[in-house]
């Protein structure tokens, strides 16, 4: 029987494997893809909660939000990620240091 | 039954897409992992009835970011540099056994504090009754233009905002000379 | 209206008798099992049906090419060479199956069948009559805009995992089309979600008529427009001269498809010409009218009104097989045109490609779409043409008065 714990267990796990990859990886491109995970954990926590405790139709548009921002923060940190590797020639994350001293 | 069946695939497909993207190795396979695992995300909202959440889900995820993601790989090319351009050894791009490590340790503190958080919920939560599922699209519709109108319009600004941004940051620049 | 196919058999007498028949024979309740046994039929029926649409799409092509260009075409296997398309998968089915030593093993195993499954599951939602839609999903137009953007990812990958410069070309190009004419077709496709007031093919459908004054193309100025921008982008979108940058033979061997071999090639074309015909029958449906049938014929009312001695369910059947033609007639003049201009026109260039979608289209869709908007709120979703006619009958009646 699928209730709402089911959901939740799913989006916790999805919601970890994003914290994993954007700690693991050192490429810019894969933390980013860690992002969406996480971003898609947080949306299906919005949609679980609207079936199953308060039928009004807000945690729909706060999913619809959540996609559209993840829309919007792919097409720029793509747009970075690409224009770091002309300055660069790497997508390491370590290269990226320049703030740091 | 057959929305049990449902879940279950697709909440398979999330989790398995989600653990490869962990796992692999190559990142044009994790970026096609992600798209399973987006692909499973839309199957659960399916399953939840929200069924303009889940074309919307296919729509951007399918037919723009994974593409985009795809895009920038290439772009970036797939290379591997094991040294930095001092000599000095960098950490592989992909990650090793430490920082795989330090990755699970932290997602281990994460789990305690969200199981902490669930816990009540997991224990004393009964299922109520649900209402059958029904069209969202219209409610949505209304909404957005009601309830919602300014975060509506807020979001449009900040995809116009995107768009503008995006085109102007990886614009061609001339090295010498130019505007600067 | 239905909403799946299961549903439309399910009002015929003997069916929930069979139903019960067979619960009590299985010692269950067999409805769920029926439903799915039913989706599975007409699923394989659909299927294998478009897989024939799309191996006659082949043969089409090279008869209308032949006819253009004042030749024969093929005409050896069979009469007038129609079962060319078998000799053909036969051929494809015996050749070597070669994968190139530093591919990507696995993505060229994937992209193909991802191509595959991409248009074939833009299928269930195309609305072949009002019985016969495998199943008309309220986010019907939206559904099929996300998935049919799966053939652009396997573009994409094929192109990547078959480790050529030329594929990588061909894939890189496909993508970058495929992303950027999907703003001018989803752009007019929401012009028409405006003027039908739904998203679902049966909505958009039924709010047509079946005589050419009342399809949306005719609706009102913007939307004749926005008509050829959604033809000109689903040819972009399904990789169609002009816009064939992606497998241009004469620069790109061919294109993202160079190094795939025997099945896995012929996966790739069969998803190219189905996807065509998806994108026709879209096409028609949007602004053609769909399957509506013009005089009543499609619901059965008027056999039911001339021929009362017809019983209303096999008028109402009789309908039905009258939308499925006149929808796939529809569809196969779009497909028609679809070859007669790749045999017409020459390959567009890449830079003149983007300009032509962001510099005109998109400008134009934009436009299309606020003009429809204001259209509908000053004229209160009347057409064009009704609107002249009331204005006609107004001054034939103000003049009567003189």
């Amino acid at each position: 029987m699928i209730s709402l714990s089911s959901y939740l267990i799913v989006s916790f796990a999805l919601f970890l494997c994003g914290i994993v990859v954007i700690i693991a990886r050192k490429n810019i491109i894969a933390m980013l893809l860690g992002m969406e995970l996480i971003l898609n954990a947080g949306a299906l926590n919005f949609a679980a909660y609207t079936r199953f405790v308060n039928q009004n139709l807000d945690g729909h548009v706060m999913s619809l939000f959540i996609i559209i921002i993840a829309a919007a923060e792919a097409a720029v940190g793509l747009a970075i990620v690409i224009r770091f590797f002309q300055i660069k020639e790497s997508i390491h994350i370590d290269d990226a240091v320049e703030l740091q001293s | 039954m057959f929305l049990d069946t449902m879940f279950l695939l697709s909440a398979l497909a999330t989790l398995g897409g989600a653990l490869m993207v962990v796992m692999s190795k190559n990142l044009m396979h994790a970026c096609m992992y992600l798209l399973l695992s987006l692909f499973g995300v839309a199957g659960l909202y399916a399953t939840l009835g929200a069924d303009f959440l889940a074309a919307t889900q296919l729509v951007v995820y399918a037919g723009g970011v994974v593409i985009l993601m795809l895009f920038a790989i290439m772009l970036t090319g797939g290379v591997e540099e094991f040294v930095n351009k001092f000599g000095i050894n960098k950490i592989p791009s992909m990650g090793t056994t430490k920082t795989y490590t330090i990755g699970a340790i932290v997602s281990l503190i994460f789990s305690f504090v969200i199981l902490k958080t669930l816990s009540p919920l997991f224990k004393n939560y009964s299922q109520a009754d649900l209402p059958p599922m029904e069209s969202t699209v219209e409610d949505i519709g209304v909404l957005l233009v009601t309830d919602h109108a300014l975060a509506f319009e807020i979001s449009s600004v900040l995809l116009l905002g995107a768009l503008i941004g995006a085109a102007v940051i990886s614009r061609p620049r001339k090295i010498n000379g130019g505007s600067k | 209206m239905n909403d799946t196919i299961v549903s439309y058999l399910a009002q015929a007498p003997g069916y929930s008798l069979a139903v019960s028949k067979i619960s009590e024979i299985l010692g269950f309740d067999a409805t769920g099992l029926v439903t799915f046994l039913v989706f599975g039929i007409a699923v394989f029926i659909v299927v294998n049906v478009m897989a024939l649409v799309g191996g006659l799409g082949t043969y089409a092509e090279r008869k209308i090419s032949a006819d253009i260009q004042m030749r024969q075409g093929p005409n050896r296997v069979g009469p007038y060479g129609l079962l060319q398309f078998l000799a053909d998968g036969v051929k494809m089915i015996t050749k070597e199956d070669v994968t190139p030593r530093d591919a990507d093993k696995t993505l060229f195993f994937v992209a193909p069948l991802l191509a595959l499954v991409g248009v074939f599951m833009s299928l269930a939602v195309i609305p072949f009559s009002s019985g016969f839609t495998l199943t008309s999903l309220n986010i019907g137009v939206f559904y099929l805009l996300g998935v049919s953007s799966l053939v652009g990812v396997a573009i994409f990958v094929g192109g990547y995992a078959s480790n050529s410069k030329w594929s990588m070309l061909g894939g890189m190009r496909g993508a970058s089309q495929i992303i950027s004419y999907e703003v001018p077709v989803t752009l007019s496709i929401l012009a028409v979600v405006l003027m039908a007031g739904g998203l679902s093919f049966g909505t958009i459908t039924e709010a047509q008529g079946g005589l050419p004054h009342q399809w949306f193309i005719l609706h009102n100025p913007f939307s004749f427009i926005a008509f050829f921008v959604l033809f000109v982008g689903a040819l972009a979108e399904a990789n169609r001269a002009p816009f064939d940058l992606p497998e241009a033979e004469s620069e790109l061997v061919s294109g993202y498809h160079t190094e795939f071999t025997g099945m896995r090639f012929a996966f790739f074309a069969l998803a190219e010409y189905i996807e065509v015909f998806v994108l026709c029958g879209v096409c028609a449906a949007l602004f053609l009218g769909g399957y509506n049938v013009p005089f009543g014929l499609g619901s059965g009312d008027f056999i039911i009104k001339n021929f009362p001695a017809v019983h209303p369910m096999i008028a109402k059947q009789i309908g039905n097989v009258l939308q499925l033609k006149v929808f796939v007639l529809k569809t196969l003049a779009l497909y028609y045109v679809v070859i007669w201009i790749r045999w017409t026109l020459p390959r567009l260039r890449v830079d003149h490609l983007m300009t032509l979608c962001w510099k005109y289209m998109t400008p134009i869709a934009i436009f299309n779409l606020v003009g429809i908007a204001i259209w509908i709120y000053a004229f209160e979703g009347k057409s064009m043409l009704t609107l002249m006619a009331s204005a006609l009958s107004a001054m034939a009646g103000s003049g009567g008065g003189h």
